[in-house]
């Protein structure tokens, strides 16, 4: 209590300069409990003063705060580039600082002038220090220490692109001061990263050891799964200056290069990437991204991505491989599918236990050869190859038969597994809706001749004319299931098929980088299969599609075996004739008695089997087509309206289905009356 | 007043402090002045001291008043007071500082708190200097007061600005404003004015920043939600495809209800440039930047030159997006192209289409197929004309619900200024619970549709589309009419053999007057209201500046055309369809002469093919080589017609033909006198009506003339 007295202004204000450098003075000391600086309790101050001092003292409390904070992050247990970048830039700011205290020290010696004594006649003219003029001094420092401590509380536990965000977001402020400062020091944060990124851009490597820059590359996903799965944006570390778009333009550029490097064994990037970077000349500012930054970015990616596009055309050539699989895998190329179909055809009707691969791609060879593929180029159709999927019980060789084309690397990224599955999907669908065409014209192979042969005997007319009846229908049941088999492979082959390859092509050539090629491809298989009835939404509908085939392909065995009953019956009618002309000739009665009528009986047994049969075949398919039908109206998912158009363009369905609401069912079929009678 | 420092002054501080006692009232004068001076000069500070002593003020945030020691000289007090404000303004301004410059307030805060803090930086220097000279023992009371003076004005009036913006939340737009009308209140005060005017600059720099990004790059960069115009993120540009009421282009960027007083005057220009901006990078359009030489940058300009920068970027930036919408988009094609479908400026493939698509239109609305219509349609348009029309695939067509009339009559409105005008909202939603009258047919109710794709919207939008139906649907229903009557003659033709003239006149007579009505009716529609229309509207899009000024003339071009088709007449469309229905209603009672006419020659045929089965015909053919039997059947075929006329006589009277045509006649006469007559009273108005009503005159003559016969 009496030593404080003597406490002078000047000694307070060394007291201040010094707890400013976070060091302890005679008089003010730093309180880890109240955790700030506080004056001793011996020194007795005015009140002004006093609270003028603890007014300064804050600026001491903030930079103990900052400075452990650099020290942590400069120490060298702290490795990631872009807090190391943080921490230098704080670490300058506080050099700075250092030095006005220094200046300040050299002040505080100057005695304050005393009563009387004119300005400028003391030593120190006007330039001693006072608490009061030390404010004035100490306002700058203290907005700039405050806001270092915001940063360092608000950013300083992040990292990499995170941290250059966080400053950013801390930028947005109205105050030209602290915008100039956050911008400087996000302009030296953000250096790791714009090196980070101008490597990646330009030289493809990622050299990112602490997970800090927003590309993440996965090493352990080999050459087939480069493009797709092995580098991502890493959105937490992508600095909010950078525009999604431009994130993902450098993600590609980079990609290119190690896809051209690692797939392609082309080492022309490094010539793009040359123009790239001639092209954008000047020092990388990230703080402007539409600036330099941007130039750079899009000059590397146009240019790789052109190279990129380029070799996938020129040297792996993409065209032509998609026109083949279009061509086999599609069944484009008519001739050589129908030429295959009749030679493995025998073959697939076997159990598929006893179908031999081998001999299978024998016959496809010999259908390459005997038709228009044998001009195909050579490496295309080495890519052809037979496939027998897994086959259960019952299974024919028809359900287990199928193509595949192989396409190598670099070409799997497009045509990965999952995409080539699709194909398959595709291709088993048209090859049933192939098999079951072929099947329809090989009946009518059998139809048209025949049709001659039944002619409404001599003998039994009753009979014959039933007969005659009996395939008539048939004949209209054949060629209304035609009918909708050739509609639907026209909407299949035409509508869905050719306009999709239509835009598919469209959309290749104004490709420019492999994303849209690859995003082009996949709108290419998804519009197929959706339109082609075997998306998701579409399953019940294609479910009744293929029991509408199985259907078909039971009325084509029953139309054979038809056939071969009518010829039967025919050829025991021409013995039976030549029976009664040559007993006639010899002189005997002509039919004996009973015979007639055991004949007659036994045609008419078989030709009411025939008339059963067919009833329920086109009862069937009647019902399972209107099923269809009425499934197709409410398909709003894909334009459908055409197909369901042309099925019933005159209106046969709509006639039928109207006059059945009328007509009880039972009588719609007199055939099957008569059965039951 | 020099002949004690500070030094004295603590030392008397000293001894009070040590006897314990308070109150600086047992000084001589003298001593009390240096303490008090010492003070203050804390005080000013902004700090506390031992007898002037800061009380925060009951319920003022920040604000706070400076009490003085009771026990003071009195003189020396009242010196003291008139400082005291000075403090107390510094307070004020020092909180607002503080409080305002945390992130959350704004930018427009931030820059004024920043230029405040400026202020005082200076103010503080001041009170730094009189110290000094406080310490050379030369600062009395009075000297401090003097000194003093210039800036408690300054910082006084700053503190009532301060005060009203923390009183009332001012933040943004709203604290420019402040600043800027006291800048203007204060016009007399030089100093004061310049100071003002000086932290309306700084306060609006962040401003101006963004107004930057929005005029050149259509970017709105407002973290704080500042900025004059505001994003409106829920409405979709395909809003305007499909809804009636899409408010994409108008509501989507917003001013918000509080705009600095400066940009008032070019608020709409400010929004609709960044607007513009904005559709064209929606188009995928890259923006057309400021030039290279360009200075773009707009803050601390003077009001004409700022004017002419906001001007030439707004100028750009409607230029750019015409350009897209005029000559990427070929807008005009796109309109030519649906002129010829709806306003049937190439009416071939309509014939075509309503040749084959008869049978299908005749169905009542509910069993029409739209498939087989659409079909149709495209046939008729890949063979006709049209297929010439490079947009002609995106032609589609519907049918509506509703008859043409009882649709407008729901969605017409009376506007604001008393003309009518359109209002969709109830075509938005379905009314099942109307039900469709039943009497309609697919000819009522066909329409025709059109895809139109962004950024075509903009101007071709659903309402706008709904107007080009308005018009189709009410020629295609004339043209209907047309062609029936058309038919009628045909008939006529084909009957005058049988009927003989003299029956037939009457027929003739109202069959021609019905064609000649509704031949001027459309022909005053097409050439008298759409062609000129259409050409002004072509010429004036030429000279148009922005699109909004394309939107409006089409807007205008179609109101217009509407209009004057009587389509917002509801008094004279209903008589206009009364006398359709006359039309149609003759034409029906024609043409069902026909069968009833000619049937005996088809049953005669019928029945002579059934008696003596299909051998009948061919001798008659065979027959004709000999002589004899081919005048026997000549006589007969003459026998045989006679009969015809007989029973076409017959059937004519027994349908009662003649009461029934002078039946049409009568309606059709007292419609058309009714339809003169609205026409006519209804030009008093609008002009055009007269027009119309004078080439109908001609038909009104008809009647009066035919009356007399």
């Amino acid at each position: 209590r009496h030593t404080d007295a003597q406490v002078s202004e000047q000694d307070l204000v060394r007291d201040v300069v010094y707890t400013c450098q976070g060091i302890d003075g005679k008089h003010i000391k730093f309180d880890a409990k109240a955790d700030g600086f506080v004056i001793t309790d011996s020194v007795r101050l005015p009140r002004g003063a006093r609270l003028l001092i603890l007014k300064l003292c804050e600026l001491g409390w903030l930079y103990r705060r900052i400075r452990t904070y650099v020290s942590e992050r400069l120490s060298p247990a702290s490795l990631e580039l872009v807090g190391q970048a943080f921490g230098s830039a704080l670490q300058q700011e506080l050099a700075d600082y250092y030095r006005l205290m220094a200046v300040l020290e050299a002040q505080v010696q100057q005695k304050a002038p005393g009563p009387g004594e004119l300005a400028g006649q003391s030593t120190g003219g006007g330039s001693y220090l006072s608490l009061r003029r030390l404010a004035v001094w100490l306002a700058e420092p203290l907005l700039r220490m405050r806001l270092m401590a915001i940063l360092v509380d608000n950013c300083g536990s992040l990292k990499g692109g995170a941290l250059a965000s966080a400053l950013h977001m801390h930028r947005q402020h109205g105050d030209p001061f602290v915008h100039e400062f956050i911008g400087q020091l996000l302009e030296k944060v953000c250096l790791p990263l714009l090196e980070m990124i101008r490597r990646w851009v330009l030289e493809g490597e990622l050299d990112d050891g602490y997970q800090e820059f927003f590309i993440s590359g996965d090493l352990s996903v080999g050459d087939d799964g480069l493009w797709r799965d092995c580098y991502k944006v890493r959105q937490a570390m992508l600095p909010s200056f950078i525009s999604p778009e431009l994130a993902h333009r450098i993600l590609r550029a980079g990609k290119s290069i190690n896809f051209l490097r690692g797939c392609c064994q082309d080492e022309g990037w490094a010539e793009a990437t040359d123009a790239a970077a001639a092209a954008a000349p000047g020092a990388l500012s990230l703080t402007s991204p539409s600036g330099t930054l941007g130039t750079l970015v899009e000059a590397a990616d146009q240019r790789i991505s052109a190279r990129l596009v380029a070799t996938i055309f020129g040297r792996y050539r993409f065209r032509e491989h998609c026109l083949a699989i279009k061509q086999y895998l599609l069944l484009g190329q008519g001739d050589f599918i129908q030429y295959l179909m009749d030679l493995i055809g025998p073959d697939l009707s076997q159990p598929a236990g006893l179908v031999s691969k081998f001999k299978l791609a024998g016959l496809l060879e010999a259908a390459v050869r005997a038709s228009n593929a044998q001009y195909d180029d050579s490496a295309t159709l080495d890519k052809l190859r037979v496939k027998m999927l897994e086959h259960g019980d019952g299974d024919r060789g028809w359900d287990v038969f199928s193509l595949e084309y192989q396409a190598a690397s670099p070409l799997s990224t497009v045509f990965t597994e999952a995409v080539m599955l699709r194909y398959l999907r595709i291709f088993n669908f048209l090859w049933r809706l192939k098999r079951v065409e072929h099947a329809l014209s090989a009946s009518w192979k059998v139809m048209k001749p025949n049709a001659a042969v039944v002619k409404p005997g001599r003998g039994n007319q009753e009979s014959a004319k039933t007969l005659a009846d009996e395939l008539r229908r048939c004949h209209t049941l054949r060629n209304e299931m035609n009918h909708f088999v050739t509609n639907l492979q026209y909407y299949i082959m035409f509508e869905v098929l050719e306009c999709s390859w239509s835009d598919f092509l469209a959309e290749v050539d104004a490709a420019a980088d492999l994303d849209a090629l690859i995003a082009a491809h996949d709108t290419y298989l998804d519009t197929i299969l959706k339109k082609s009835l075997l998306g998701e939404r579409s399953q019940q509908l294609c479910k009744r599609l293929f029991t509408i085939f199985d259907t078909v392909l039971r009325f084509k065995g029953f139309a054979d075996r038809l056939y071969e009953i009518v010829r039967d019956i025919q050829h025991k009618q021409r013995r039976r004739e030549a029976e009664v002309s040559a007993r006639t000739g010899a002189g005997q009665w002509g039919s004996l008695g009973g015979e007639d009528e055991h004949h007659e009986s036994l045609v008419q047994e078989q030709l009411d089997s025939i008339g059963r049969n067919l009833d329920a075949i086109a009862a069937e398919y009647s019902s399972l087509l209107e099923g269809f039908t009425d499934q197709l109206l409410v398909q709003q998912h894909v334009d459908l309206r055409f197909l369901s158009f042309r099925l019933d363009f005159s209106e046969f369905y709509t006639r039928q289905r109207a006059d059945r609401a009328s007509t009880p069912l039972k009588l719609r079929w007199p055939g099957l009356l008569g059965g039951q009678l | 007043a020099s002949s004690s420092g500070s030094r004295t002054a603590q030392e008397g501080k000293r001894s009070v402090l040590g006897t314990g006692k308070s109150g600086v009232g047992k000084y001589s004068s003298a001593v009390q002045e240096l303490l008090l001076i010492d003070d203050l000069l804390y005080a000013m500070g902004g700090a506390d001291g031992e007898y002037v002593q800061a009380r925060p003020k009951a319920g003022k945030l920040g604000e706070v008043v400076f009490n003085l020691d009771e026990s003071m000289d009195l003189s020396l007090r009242e010196l003291a007071k008139r400082i005291l404000p000075l403090c107390e303004s510094y307070h004020l301004i020092a909180h607002f500082v503080e409080v305002r410059w945390h992130y959350k307030h704004g930018l427009v805060s931030h820059a004024l708190a920043a230029a405040l803090r400026g202020l005082l930086q200076d103010y503080l220097i001041m009170v730094a200097q009189l110290e000094h000279q406080f310490r050379l023992g030369k600062l009395s009371m009075q000297g401090l007061l003097f000194y003093s003076q210039p800036m408690m004005d300054a910082l006084g009036m700053l503190a009532s600005v301060v005060k009203t913006a923390l009183e009332d939340r001012l933040y943004g737009a709203g604290l420019l404003n402040l600043l800027q009308n006291k800048a203007s209140a204060l016009a007399g005060d030089k100093a004061a004015r310049a100071l003002l005017q000086k932290l309306v600059q700084d306060a609006r720099a962040p401003y101006f920043r963004i107004l930057e990004r929005w005029v050149y790059g259509g970017e709105i960069d407002d973290p704080y939600e500042e900025f004059l115009i505001q994003e409106k993120k829920d409405f979709k540009k395909e809003g305007l495809r499909d809804d009636y009421r899409a408010g994409f282009w108008r509501e989507h960027y917003v001013l918000r209800s509080e705009i600095p007083a400066f940009l008032a005057a070019t608020a709409e220009t400010i929004r609709t440039t960044g607007k513009y901006l904005n559709a064209i990078r929606e188009c995928g359009e890259q923006i057309k930047g400021p030039d290279a030489g360009e200075d773009t940058r707009l803050h601390a300009l003077a009001d004409r030159v700022f004017l002419e920068r906001i001007n030439l970027a707004h100028m750009r930036a409607s230029q750019q997006l015409l350009d897209v919408l005029l000559q990427k988009e070929n807008l005009m094609g796109r309109l030519r192209s649906m002129k010829h479908y709806f306003l049937l400026d190439q009416g071939d493939f309509l014939v075509h289409f309503m040749d084959i698509a008869r049978d299908e239109l005749r169905l009542r609305p509910a069993q029409i197929s739209v498939e087989k219509l659409q079909s149709l349609l495209e046939l008729a348009l890949r063979t006709s004309v049209c297929s010439a029309d490079p947009f002609h695939e995106d032609l589609t067509c519907d049918v509506e619900r509703q008859q043409l009339i009882s649709q407008l009559h729901s969605s017409l409105r009376s506007g604001p200024d008393g003309r009518p005008v359109l209002d969709f909202t109830s075509l938005a939603e379905p009314g099942p619970s109307e039900g469709a009258p039943i009497n309609i047919s697919g000819l009522d109710t066909f329409t025709l549709d059109y895809k139109v794709r962004w950024p075509l919207t903009l101007v071709i939008s659903r309402r706008a589309l709904t107007k080009y139906q308005f018009i189709f649907r009410h020629l295609f229903h004339c043209k209907h009419v047309e062609r029936q009557l058309c038919q009628t003659w045909q008939v006529h033709q084909t009957m005058r053999g049988l009927m003989g003239f003299t029956l037939m006149q009457p027929s003739y007579f109202l069959c021609q007057r019905m064609l000649h009505f509704i031949q001027t009716y459309q022909h005053y529609m097409t050439f008298e209201v759409l062609e000129p229309k259409w050409a002004t509207f072509e010429s004036k899009v030429a000279t148009a500046k922005t699109v909004d000024e394309v939107i409006a003339l089409h807007d205008e071009f179609q109101d217009s055309s509407l209009k004057e088709c009587m389509l917002f007449w509801p008094q004279i469309l209903k008589r206009v369809e009364k006398v359709k229905r006359a039309c149609i209603f003759y034409c029906m009672v024609t043409q069902n002469l026909v069968p009833a006419v000619s049937l005996p020659d088809d049953d005669d045929e019928a029945e002579r093919g059934s008696a003596s089965g299909p051998p009948s015909r061919r001798p008659s053919v065979n027959s004709a080589s000999s002589g004899g039997a081919y005048a026997d059947f000549r006589e007969q075929h003459k026998l045989r017609r006679e009969l015809a006329i007989q029973h076409a006589l017959q059937a004519a009277e027994d349908s009662g033909i003649e009461a029934k045509i002078q039946e049409a006649e009568t309606a059709f006469n007292r419609d058309m006198m009714d339809l003169v007559v609205v026409l006519n009273s209804a030009s008093q108005d609008e002009p055009y009506c007269a027009h119309l009503a004078q080439r109908l005159q001609g038909v009104g003559q008809g009647i009066a003339e035919f009356g007399m016969i």
